[in-house]
């Protein structure tokens, strides 16, 4: 069976409810959790940050709920683009972004929708679900998003927090599901206290409110993710040429280079 | 049926006079109700509730989602626990996914944040006296 995956838990400033946030969330069965560093261009708060590593985090991981296994935390990138010009730095090599494993944007335009599932670099696309859409979804660039393996998320809590936002995320999923049909949808929280994580099993019957299949909606909380996590790596591989190197002696790991980058080096 | 009428035949050649019978029957679908076992945590430790108000707050929670006609789903509590907010209901299959999901969006009451674990859902109520979430235990 496939491992459940939350990928979207946000970056919180305190260290003490980030930790509060991770264990509920192994708690309730994920065996995989993504910190979500956001970048809006929009603030001026450009610089993007290195991410907390889970060492840092924690001295021992949480145990996930019924697996007697430690959870495993990753960190994922969000930006938020509202022109053209801020997805250079998926491109360029920019400091600090190699070691993110996820990278995910949210378009603010149609265009740039187009743009996210075409011709970026990205494994996440998501969907705006605390106000009405924007802009239409084609099926044309979906198609393309699918083929490429981009997944698109929908995120739950704001339904949780607010009746009007709930309105909302119904409404914007079921326009989704029209257009690719249960396919390559991620369901993940972005909850900011323990109380509006939910148990994978619950959002996964929530898929069912947003118009997806039984088996459909299981996979959005469990294979999908798994999928974005293999197509996170394929990126910052090699496409997909993965070079490990046994270490004969357990030294200090330095920490300004990450292990993928290494091997691309070596090979 | 063909394998029944078979099967007492055979029995019937055996033992002679006393005919043993064997009926092979399948169900599907047989039971019409789900169960689920569930528990509602608050934030504040000190929050008490009787079964009264926990169905009503069942309700209005099916209100909240599905409007009127969600809260004329047939819900049953079936065991409530004051101490520890944990319940067992009963629900028609067809409002299985209706009840769940009006569980899982529940947020808050009397203004305060609240949350429905849902620890087990089962067509057969003797399922829920296992628990099968954490069956690898150490």
């Amino acid at each position: 069976m496939a491992e459940f995956v939350d990928l979207n838990i946000p970056h919180l400033a305190e260290k003490a409810s980030l930790q509060k946030l991770v264990e509920a969330a192994a708690h309730l069965g994920y065996s995989t959790v993504a910190i979500n560093y956001v970048v809006d261009y929009d603030e001026k708060k450009k610089e993007i940050v290195k991410p907390l590593s889970p060492k840092e985090l924690f001295t021992a991981l949480p145990l996930v709920q019924g697996k007697s296994k430690p959870i495993k935390i990753l960190s994922r990138l969000t930006l938020v683009v509202s022109d053209p010009s801020h997805c250079n730095i998926l491109r360029s090599t920019s400091t600090n972004i190699k070691f993110y494993d996820i990278f995910a944007v949210f378009p603010k335009s149609g265009k740039l929708f187009h743009v996210a599932c075409t011709t970026l670099d990205v494994d996440i696309v998501c969907i705006n679900v605390t106000e009405k859409l924007p802009f239409y979804i084609k099926r044309p660039s979906v198609n393309v998003a699918i083929d490429r393996g981009i997944y698109f998320e929908l995120i739950y809590v704001p339904a949780i927090k607010d009746s009007t936002m709930r309105r909302y995320t119904v409404s914007n999923a079921l326009s989704l599901m029209q257009i690719c049909r249960g396919k390559n949808i991620i369901l993940s929280s972005a909850a900011e206290k323990p109380l509006q994580l939910r148990g994978p099993y619950d959002v996964a019957n929530l898929g069912w409110l947003f118009g997806l299949s039984e088996s459909n909606a299981k996979a959005a909380v469990s294979t999908n993710g798994r999928a974005v996590l293999l197509h996170g790596e394929a990126r910052k591989t090699a496409s997909g040429v993965v070079y490990t190197k046994k270490k004969t002696r357990a030294t200090e790991e330095d920490e300004t280079t990450p292990v993928s980058k290494k091997a691309k080096t070596a090979l | 049926m063909h394998f029944s009428s078979r099967l007492t035949k055979m029995t019937e050649f055996g033992e002679g006079n006393k005919p043993a019978s064997y009926k092979r029957i399948v169900l599907k679908n047989a039971s019409e109700y789900h169960y689920l076992k569930i528990h509602l945590e608050f934030q504040e430790a000190d929050f008490s509730l009787n079964a009264v108000e926990f169905k009503q707050l069942i309700i209005s929670a099916l209100k909240r989602l599905h409007g009127e006609v969600g809260a004329a789903l047939l819900v049953d509590v079936l065991t409530y626990e004051e101490e520890t907010l944990s319940a067992v209901l009963r629900v028609p299959n067809v409002g299985l996914a209706k009840l769940w999901s009006a569980l899982t969006l529940f947020g808050s009451y009397q203004n305060r944040k609240c949350a429905f674990r849902v620890i087990q859902t089962s067509p057969f109520l003797l399922a829920l006296a296992g628990n099968s979430r954490e069956l690898v235990l150490d």
